[in-house]
C-alpha cells in the first residue's frame, strides 16, 4: 500500500544481499527464530496463523472441502503420530520420502535427488531442527523462488487419516523431515493441492537456484551418457520420465513395471565390463519406494552373475526401495526425456569440481512502455529490456568440438498472482541474442534503438515461445559483446521476469539503459525582450492584480488549445496548471508575473512543437512509443523504470497520451528534476530528507 | 517466429483466501464486479466507482472525482507500476475512505458540506495525521477552492496520498532512524508516480 517505495525497498534489500541463501527473505514476513523464542517462552507450541490447519491449506477441487478425499482428515503432530518421531535419522536418504495422495511425484523426485548431495540439502532443510530439546512445533525451510531465496515457517501439524499421514511420509513412518518440507512447500504454493501436476525441473531449481536442461531423449546427441556422469560428477540434480500418450495412461504400469507420466530421478552413471564388452549402466529410482523395473539388470536379475565381483559389490542393489538399475539402451528406448538441473557456484563447496559462474538481474514487461513482443513487432521490440553479455574467454576442453564460449541462458517469468489461475497467467516469453557492433562495443549507458534492431539479425535465440514458467537455452558462440532481449511474444502484455546467465567462464553481464539526467536548458528572457503584443495579451488575462493563477491559467491554457484541431486533450486539469505555476513562480507569489508567464508560453509553445513533430501518424496523440522518443526529444534522459512509470501514470487505457497529460508529465519531470538539484546541496547524488521534508516536496 | 503450443495449463488455482469472514468474501464479490475479468482496478474504473457512491451521499459536497485525482491515487498506491489496482490494495482504500468519510462529516463544524481551512487540522488530526502549519497551507494551497475549501473529492484525495506518502517514507526508512536517502531515479521513481 505503500507504492513504489515497496518496490525500491525491495531493491535496496537485495542489493543488501537479502534474498540469497546465506540471508533468505522471510516468506509473509514470518521470523522462524522470533515466533520459535515467543513459543518457547510461553511454553505453547507453533499454531500458524498464516496457514491454518485446515480444509483450505489442503485445496479447493479434488482436495476441496466438500470432496471425498479430505474427509476424516485430522491435523496431527509427530508426536500424536508416533511415541517417538524424529526429523531426521540415519542422515536424509531416499527411502524418507514416499508418496500419498498427491500427484506431486515431480516434487518428489526432486526431493530424493536432494538427498543425494549434501550441500544442497543443507541449504534446503536448515540445520539444527529436531522433536527434543527445545521443540516448539515450528520448523523451517529454504526454498528458491524467481530468484531470491525465502524462509517459510510451517507448525508441524500434518494431516492425517486415521493416524496415518495423507501425503509424504518416510519408508518407516517415524522420520518426518520430508512431509515437513513438502507442507512448507504446499504453504509457498498456497496450498498442498496446487502441487500437484508439474515438472520435475520446476521443484530442481525451487530446491537449488539452479538452471535446469531438458533433454528430449529421442533428439538426443551421441554424448548423453557422458554428459549425465558429468551431471552426477558435478552435483547436478537429474530426473527422467516417461510421456503418456493420453490421460489414462497417467500412472499405467509397463509390463516390464515402469510407470509412465511420473518423474523419477537418475541416482547414477556406470560403465561395466559384460561379456567382454564395456555396458553402460543407469540407475534410477520411484519416489514411490517400491514398483521397480523388471527387465535386464534389475535388481537379482541373470546379468549381474556375469560381471565381475567387485562391480557386483560396487553397483548391486537388492532391495524393494524403488531404486533400479537398467542398461543405458533400455533406458533410451524406455524413457522419453533427462532433466539436468545445474547447480549454482554457491551451492557447490567441493573445490574439485568445475562450476558454472552464474549471473542474474530482474525486470519487468509493462504494457505501452517495456513489452515489447518478438521481433515480429520490430515497431515496438527495442523497447524491451535489454541485456548485455560479454563473453571473452573461450571454454577449456570443449569435449563436443564446439570452439566457443558455452553458456546457458533462463528466462524465467514471476507469476505472484495467486490469486489467478496459473495456466492462464503464464506469458507467452522467449529470448533473442544480438551481437553487438562495434561502434557500440563498450558502451554500457545505452538503449539500442528501432533503428539497430532493424538492421542487425539475431545471432542466436531461445529455441521457442511457450508459455512455461521458464524458457531456456545452451549457446555456444565465439569471444564479444552480445546483447540479450528478454520478451513476451505479444507486445503489450504484462509480466516480471528473471533472466539469468550461466557460463563456463566468468562473463561480464549486465542491464543496458539509458542514463538518468535532464538536459532542459534554462529559458533566458529578459523583460525587456517581451514584445508588445504580449504584455497587452498579459494585461488582458491577468486582469486587475497583474498576476495569473492557476484558475487563470486552466482557462487561458484550455481556450488556446481548443482551436488546435490536430491535438487531441481532454483539457488541463488545475492540479496540472498548479505544477506549472509552482515550476516557474519565482517570487512565491502562488502566481505567475508577466515575466514567469512568458516563459511558461515559451515553454509550451516547445511543448506543442515536439508533440506534433513526433505524433508521427497524425492521430493528435503520443502512443506510448512516439512518447518515449517525445520525452527524449524534450530534453530528458529516462531508463526503463521510469518509462514504465510515465506511461503507467499518464496514458489512456488505450496507451495513449494526450497532450494536457504530456505537458502535465513534463512539467513535473522538470520539477522534480529540478527540486532533486536543490535539495542535494553536496552535490553527491543522493538526497537526504526527514519525513515533513519529504512531505513538503511529496505532496505537491 | 512462432510460439509453441502452449502446454495445459499444470499448476491450477493456488487460493490466497483462506480463512476469509462473510464480510471479506461479500467485498470480493462485489470487486469482481467492479473490476471486471482482469481483477484490477483502472484509474476510470475508481473514478466510476468512487462518483457512484458519493451520489447517494447529498450531504457531502463534491464536484466528482476528476480523473486526475483518481490517476494520482491509484499511482501512490500501486507498487508494481501497472497503473491498476489490485483487490488488497483496494480494499485498504476502500476501508480508508469509509473511515475517512465520517470524519469529513463530524468535523464539517458548520455543516457546509465542505471543510474550511479553520476545520482542517482538527479532521486531519483524527484521520491520524497531525501535520504542522506549513504543511497544512501547502495543503489548503494544492487541494482547496479559492476560497480555502476543501470538498469530498479533494479531502478524499489528498488523504490518500497524504497517507501513501506516510508510508513510503516508513518502508524507506528501514533503520527508522527518521530520515531517507534516495538517489535520482528513486527519487524520480517516488516522485512521478504519484
Amino acid at each position: 500500500m505503500s507504492g513504489i517505495a515497496t518496490k525500491l525497498q525491495k531493491n535496496r534489500a537485495r542489493a543488501a544481499g537479502i534474498g540469497t541463501n546465506a540471508q533468505a527473505a522471510k516468506f509473509l514476513n514470518q521470523d522462524y527464530e522470533a515466533l520459535k523464542r515467543e513459543c518457547l517462552e510461553s511454553g505453547r507450541l507453533f499454531q500458524d496463523g498464516m496457514f491454518e490447519a485446515n480444509v483450505s491449506a489442503l485445496g479447493f477441487k479434488e482436495l476441496g472441502p466438500n470432496s471425498s478425499k479430505v474427509r476424516g482428515v485430522e491435523w496431527l503432530r509427530p508426536k500424536q503420530l508416533t511415541s517417538n518421531p524424529t526429523f531426521i535419522s540415519g542422515g536424509a536418504t531416499r527411502t524418507d520420502i514416499c508418496q500419498g495422495a498427491l500427484g506431486d511425484c515431480w516434487l518428489l523426485a526432486a526431493i530424493a535427488s536432494l538427498t543425494l548431495n549434501q550441500d544442497v540439502f543443507a541449504r534446503v532443510v536448515p540445520a539444527g531442527q529436531s522433536f527434543d530439546g527445545d521443540y516448539a512445533g515450528i520448523f523451517h525451510f529454504q526454498f528458491w523462488q524467481f530468484g531470491e531465496w525465502v524462509d517459510v515457517v510451517i507448525d508441524d501439524r500434518l494431516p492425517a487419516r486415521k493416524g496415518e499421514l495423507l501425503f509424504v511420509h518416510s519408508a518407516e513412518g517415524s522420520e518426518f523431515w520430508s512431509a515437513l518440507l513438502e507442507k512448507a512447500y504446499a504453504k509457498l504454493n498456497g496450498c498442498y493441492e496446487a502441487l500437484s501436476g508439474g515438472t520435475t525441473t520446476e521443484g530442481f531449481e525451487d530446491f537449488t537456484g539452479g538452471i535446469a536442461e531438458v533433454h528430449e531423449l529421442p533428439k538426443a546427441g551421441p554424448n548423453l551418457f557422458k554428459t549425465i556422469q558429468k551431471a552426477l560428477s558435478w552435483g547436478s540434480l537429474l530426473g527422467c520420465s516417461i510421456d503418456i500418450t493420453s490421460s489414462s495412461d497417467s500412472e499405467a504400469i509397463t509390463s516390464q513395471k515402469l510407470v509412465k507420466g511420473h518423474a523419477y530421478s537418475v541416482t547414477g552413471a556406470e560403465e561395466v565390463e559384460y561379456r567382454g564388452d564395456l555396458t553402460k549402466l543407469i540407475r534410477i529410482r520411484n519416489p514411490w519406494g517400491q514398483v521397480e523395473w523388471t527387465g535386464p539388470w534389475s535388481d537379482g536379475s541373470s546379468e549381474w552373475r556375469q560381471i565381475s565381483d567387485s562391480d557386483r559389490e560396487r553397483l548391486s542393489s537388492k532391495a524393494e526401495d524403488g531404486e533400479f538399475w537398467m542398461s543405458f539402451s533400455d533406458f533410451m528406448r524406455h524413457y522419453s526425456r533427462v532433466e539436468i538441473c545445474n547447480l549454482t557456484p554457491d551451492a557447490l563447496t567441493d573445490e574439485s569440481v568445475n562450476k558454472w559462474a552464474l549471473s542474474k538481474f530482474d525486470g519487468n514487461w509493462r504494457n505501452g512502455s517495456t513489452a515489447g513482443g518478438c521481433r515480429n513487432y520490430p515497431n515496438s521490440f527495442w523497447m524491451n529490456p535489454q541485456f548485455l553479455i560479454k563473453l571473452e574467454e573461450q571454454d577449456d576442453d570443449p569435449t563436443d568440438n564446439e570452439a566457443g564460449c558455452s553458456f546457458v541462458v533462463g528466462l524465467i517469468q514471476k507469476n505472484r498472482r495467486k490469486m489467478r489461475k496459473v495456466g492462464e497467467d503464464m506469458n507467452t516469453i522467449g529470448f533473442a541474442i544480438y551481437e553487438v557492433p562495434d561502434e557500440f562495443v563498450g558502451q554500457r549507458n545505452v538503449h539500442l534503438d528501432r533503428n539497430f534492431f532493424v538492421r542487425h539479425a539475431s545471432a542466436a535465440r531461445s529455441e521457442t515461445f511457450i508459455n512455461l514458467r521458464e524458457v531456456c537455452s545452451r549457446f555456444c558462440l565465439p569471444p564479444g559483446e552480445y546483447l540479450i532481449v528478454p520478451s513476451t511474444f505479444e507486445p503489450n502484455k504484462d509480466g516480471d521476469f528473471c533472466v539469468r546467465v550461466f557460463s563456463e567462464k566468468q562473463a561480464e553481464f549486465q542491464e543496458l539503459d539509458d542514463p538518468v539526467e535532464s538536459k532542459v536548458a534554462e529559458i533566458e528572457i529578459k523583460e525587456g525582450d517581451i514584445d508588445s503584443r504580449f504584455r497587452n495579451l498579459f494585461k488582458q488575462l491577468a486582469g486587475a492584480d497583474s498576476e495569473i493563477s492557476a484558475f487563470e491559467l486552466q482557462k487561458i491554457l484550455n481556450n488556446v488549445i481548443a482551436k488546435r484541431k490536430d491535438i487531441k486533450t481532454d483539457g488541463f486539469s488545475l492540479e496540472t496548471c498548479r505544477n506549472m505555476v509552482n515550476l516557474l513562480d519565482k517570487d512565491g507569489t502562488g502566481k505567475l508575473g508577466l515575466l514567469e508567464f512568458k516563459i511558461l508560453w515559451t515553454k509550451i509553445e516547445l511543448f506543442v512543437d515536439v508533440y506534433s513533430k513526433n505524433d508521427k501518424d497524425q492521430s493528435g496523440t503520443m502512443s506510448s512509443m512516439e512518447m518515449r522518443e517525445a520525452v527524449e526529444k524534450a530534453g530528458f534522459s529516462l531508463n526503463n523504470a521510469l518509462h514504465q512509470i510515465l506511461v503507467a501514470r499518464y496514458s489512456e487505457p488505450n496507451l495513449t497520451i494526450d497532450f494536457d497529460n504530456f505537458v502535465a508529465c513534463l512539467i513535473r519531470l522538470e520539477c522534480m528534476f529540478k527540486a532533486f538539484k536543490v535539495l542535494d546541496k553536496d552535490k553527491n547524488g543522493t538526497v537526504e530528507l526527514n519525513m515533513m521534508e519529504w512531505l513538503n516536496v511529496s505532496m505537491l | 517466429f512462432v510460439p509453441s503450443d502452449p502446454p495445459p495449463p499444470k499448476r491450477p488455482l493456488a487460493y490466497a483466501s483462506h480463512n476469509e469472514t462473510d464480510e471479506e468474501r461479500q467485498f470480493r464479490k462485489v470487486f469482481q464486479q467492479l473490476a471486471g475479468d482482469d481483477m484490477e482496478v483502472s484509474p476510470k474504473e475508481l473514478m466510476t466507482i468512487l462518483n457512484k457512491i458519493i451520489s447517494k451521499h447529498g450531504d457531502l459536497k463534491t464536484d466528482g472525482f476528476s480523473i486526475e485525482s483518481c490517476r494520482s491515487m491509484v499511482a501512490v498506491m500501486d507498487s508494481d507500476s501497472t497503473g491498476k489496482l489490485g483487490f488488497e490494495e483496494f480494499n485498504y482504500l476502500w476501508n480508508n475512505i469509509k473511515r475517512w468519510q465520517a470524519i469529513y462529516k463530524k468535523y464539517d463544524a458548520d455543516q457546509s458540506g465542505v471543510i474550511g481551512s479553520d476545520e482542517l487540522p482538527g479532521a486531519f488530526k483524527a484521520a491520524g495525521f497531525p501535520l504542522n502549519d506549513q504543511l497544512f497551507q501547502l495543503i489548503v494551497r494544492r487541494y482547496s477552492d479559492e476560497m480555502g475549501n476543501m470538498d469530498f473529492d479533494n479531502y478524499i484525495g489528498c488523504l490518500v496520498r497524504l497517507d501513501a506518502m506516510c508510508r513510503a517514507f516508513k518502508t524507506l526508512d528501514k533503520d527508522n532512524n527518521g530520515t531517507i536517502k534516495v538517489d535520482i531515479q528513486e527519487w524520480l521513481q517516488l516522485t512521478m508516480y504519484s
